[in-house]
């Protein structure tokens, strides 16, 4: 195997220059097909996101390929233009960056799961054309498989980082199941919404719009497939609701300790959670001291979200070891892989050896009875496998030292190649 | 009671109070594998320990605090099952389980040495009076466990630190549910198990059953039982307040179990 993979990313190249190398989905396939074909890649692959676009190529025997300039003709870019941006590996270094990326600990938020999805998806539409053969397979399934540890084995992934997941969070901490709760939008700050939508993705499933602006509530409440309340009737509606995202420009509080209060009452103490996410803050904060009101301002779900980001950080160390342990595994059994063709060689030779032997005895065990000359037979297999075990062996554990003039001596002592070898000799 | 049994019972309660606290308290829920399996188990060797003792004793009345406690703490364990098959949580296994196994101890170790005063008592109705009123302080010590981890969760949400240690405690809808509904499952069974055990001393003693205190104290407890489901039914009582009102109803509770040394009616046992 000889990799190869070169890209840029979030960390090497500003949006400007990922933007112009991104790949659009529909375009992917044409794009793999265009780096099959570039001379000197046997078998490859595109990882386009909007944080990073990469190639990644198995080497043709004969040819080494030149990525840097496929990049160039490909996106038809100077090559001033992105030289200083990217990255390449090679080998082992490669198999790392790769396991790194799907297992998300190269992502701008380490840990975010769509990642995997998208690397799945390059390698989906790679296998359609026909770019995805045996190297890049074992790769490829390594690389999943070290991504799912990843996520089992650490908690990398289990905590919200943004803002609209941390609310989303924090509603399943206090109902549960968000199936059929009601949700409540005044006003319509553009997080507010995003919040909305995540809670509706979530299973909530009715919005009431409260806006100053009665066409601008209407116009939200279609979106949401919701239902549009007047503005002034805000607190008669807003007992019906489970969960209030607040977001409006008011100099005052939209909701005060009291009211949280009176809403409190009127629902029976069932809990209310009130998403703040307006600057200056709609809830009074008091109203977090009302049983049953939990109030969280932009502030504090910011906060919420900078701690999983720590805890994150912290998984993260541990999803490193899993990687490097992923990556030594891989190497090694890529190692072991190498020493196959040279053991079917010496096995194939011995067995022709064995047969050969057999025929040249034909004569003399013509008089063998068909269970003895079975019992012959199997007598002469199981000395040839006796024989082979150690050389076998030794061939494997040469290939996981790497120590490939070992390996192809014992190839030679034991299969043809000692024959032509011996016949050289025997020529000079 | 045998012994055996119960004892493995006790040790396997012992492995699954110990595999639910990394389960709960640090977030790792492979320890669940262990935990349940090994509480599962448990309840059948109990469950089987209890059979042998009905068998060998030739009565079917729990007579020795350390019986009662037995059984309660199999009651306890079923609680504890049912919440994790329905809710899916494992939460309320870090108190239910470490005290089933606690109630076990004693009965595992120590034989029981008390047989039946009375023949009149070798009856299914006395059992079923029993067996209802274990029932129900079962839920009730599952309800004032939800109300507590209810609380914490809450003052938790209330605080906005929802990470550490109980970081993985069920949302408050979940352990309001778990209130609701161990209680209104209680309330049935202290019913008719106080109206049980009510015309069996009516039959035996006369309206001097009335007099004894832990008769008195059993209709108290009904009475605050039937309350806390009326406030929390129309006030909506939840957190701080709920937690207050369960707890009396507990020590309620405890006060009738501990009144069994006054009683005059629940003497049933004797040395051996």
């Amino acid at each position: 195997m000889s990799l190869i993979l070169l890209g840029v990313n979030h960390t090497t190249a500003p949006v400007e220059v990922r933007e112009r190398l991104a790949i659009p989905a529909g375009g992917l396939a044409d794009a793999t097909r265009s780096l099959l074909q570039h001379p000197g890649v046997r078998e490859g692959l595109i990882l386009s996101t909007c944080n990073r676009v990469e190639f990644v190529a198995e080497e043709d025997d004969a040819n080494l390929p030149d990525l840097r300039k496929f990049l160039r003709e490909y996106f038809s870019l100077q090559a001033s233009a992105i030289e200083p941006h990217l990255y390449e590996f090679r080998e082992r270094d490669a198999v790392r960056h790769l396991f790194r990326v799907a297992s998300s600990l190269d992502s701008m938020v380490v840990g975010e799961p769509q990642i995997l999805g998208q690397v799945k998806e390059s390698y989906s539409v790679a296998r359609e054309v026909g770019a995805v053969s045996k190297s890049l397979e074992r790769l490829l399934q390594s690389a999943f498989t070290t991504a799912k540890k990843v996520r089992t084995e650490t908690e990398i992934g289990s905590s919200s980082v943004s803002i609209a997941s941390v609310a989303v969070d924090l509603a399943h901490r206090i109902f549960g199941s968000l199936q059929g709760r009601q949700v409540l939008l005044v006003g319509a700050g553009k997080m507010s919404l995003l919040a909305a939508r995540h809670l509706m993705q979530q299973g909530a499933t009715q919005i009431l719009v409260a806006n100053r602006t009665p066409e601008r509530a209407q116009q939200l409440a279609a979106e949401f497939h919701g239902l549009a309340v007047p503005f002034a009737d805000l607190q008669e509606h807003a007992p019906k609701a489970d969960i209030i995202i607040t977001s409006t420009g008011a100099l005052g509080y939209v909701f005060t300790r009291a009211q949280a209060q009176a809403i409190l009452h009127r629902r029976k103490g069932k809990p209310i959670f009130f998403i703040d996410i307006a600057v200056p803050r709609d809830v009074e904060p008091e109203a977090n001291e009302v049983d049953g009101a939990f109030v969280y301002s932009i502030d504090d779900l910011q906060q919420v979200a900078s701690s999983n980001m720590v805890q994150r950080s912290a998984e993260a160390d541990a999803a490193e070891k899993i990687v490097s342990r992923e990556v030594d595994r891989f190497q090694l059994r890529l190692q072991s892989l190498d020493a196959v063709p040279a053991i079917i060689e010496v096995r194939e030779y011995g067995e022709q050896m064995r047969q050969a032997e057999l025929e040249r005895a034909r004569g003399r065990l013509a008089s063998l009875s068909a269970e003895q000359a079975a019992a012959v037979d199997a007598l002469t297999k199981s000395l040839l496998n006796k024989f082979l075990h150690k050389p076998m062996q030794g061939m494997r554990d040469a290939a996981r030292a790497g120590d490939g003039v070992a390996l192809d001596t014992m190839r030679r002592v034991f299969s043809r190649g000692n024959e032509d070898s011996l016949r050289n000799d025997e020529e000079i | 009671m045998s012994l055996v049994w119960l004892k493995i019972a006790v040790l396997l309660y012992g492995i699954a109070s110990l595999a639910v606290l990394p389960a709960v308290l640090y977030e790792r829920p492979q320890w669940r594998y262990v935990a349940l399996p090994a509480a599962l188990l448990g309840l059948f060797f109990h469950s089987i320990s209890l059979a042998q003792m009905l068998a060998a004793a030739h009565h079917l009345v729990p007579v020795e605090a350390t019986e009662v406690q037995a059984v309660l703490a199999l009651l306890l364990v079923m609680a504890f099952l049912l919440t994790a098959a329905v809710y899916r949580t494992l939460t309320m296994g870090v108190v239910l389980l470490p005290v089933a196994t606690l109630l076990c101890l004693v009965p595992a170790f120590a034989l029981g040495k008390s047989t039946l005063a009375s023949p009149f008592l070798h009856s299914g109705w006395i059992w079923l009076h029993i067996a209802l009123l274990l029932a129900a302080y079962a839920a009730l010590i599952l309800s004032l466990l939800a109300s507590v981890l209810y609380l914490i969760q809450e003052k938790r949400l209330k605080s906005r630190s929802a990470k550490g240690p109980m970081g993985a405690l069920p949302p408050l809808a979940t352990t309001d549910a778990i209130v609701l509904k161990s209680l209104l499952f209680g309330l049935p069974c202290m019913t008719a198990g106080l109206l049980i055990g009510s015309l069996l001393a009516m039959q035996m003693y006369g309206a001097s059953y009335f007099h004894d205190p832990k008769v008195l104290l059993s209709f108290v407890m009904w009475l605050a039982y039937v309350a806390m489901i009326a406030i929390r039914r129309s006030a909506g009582l939840r957190g701080r307040r709920a937690v207050f009102l369960s707890a009396f109803v507990f020590f309620v509770m405890l006060a009738v179990w501990s009144a069994n040394q006054f009683s005059s009616v629940h003497q049933f046992a004797v040395e051996r």
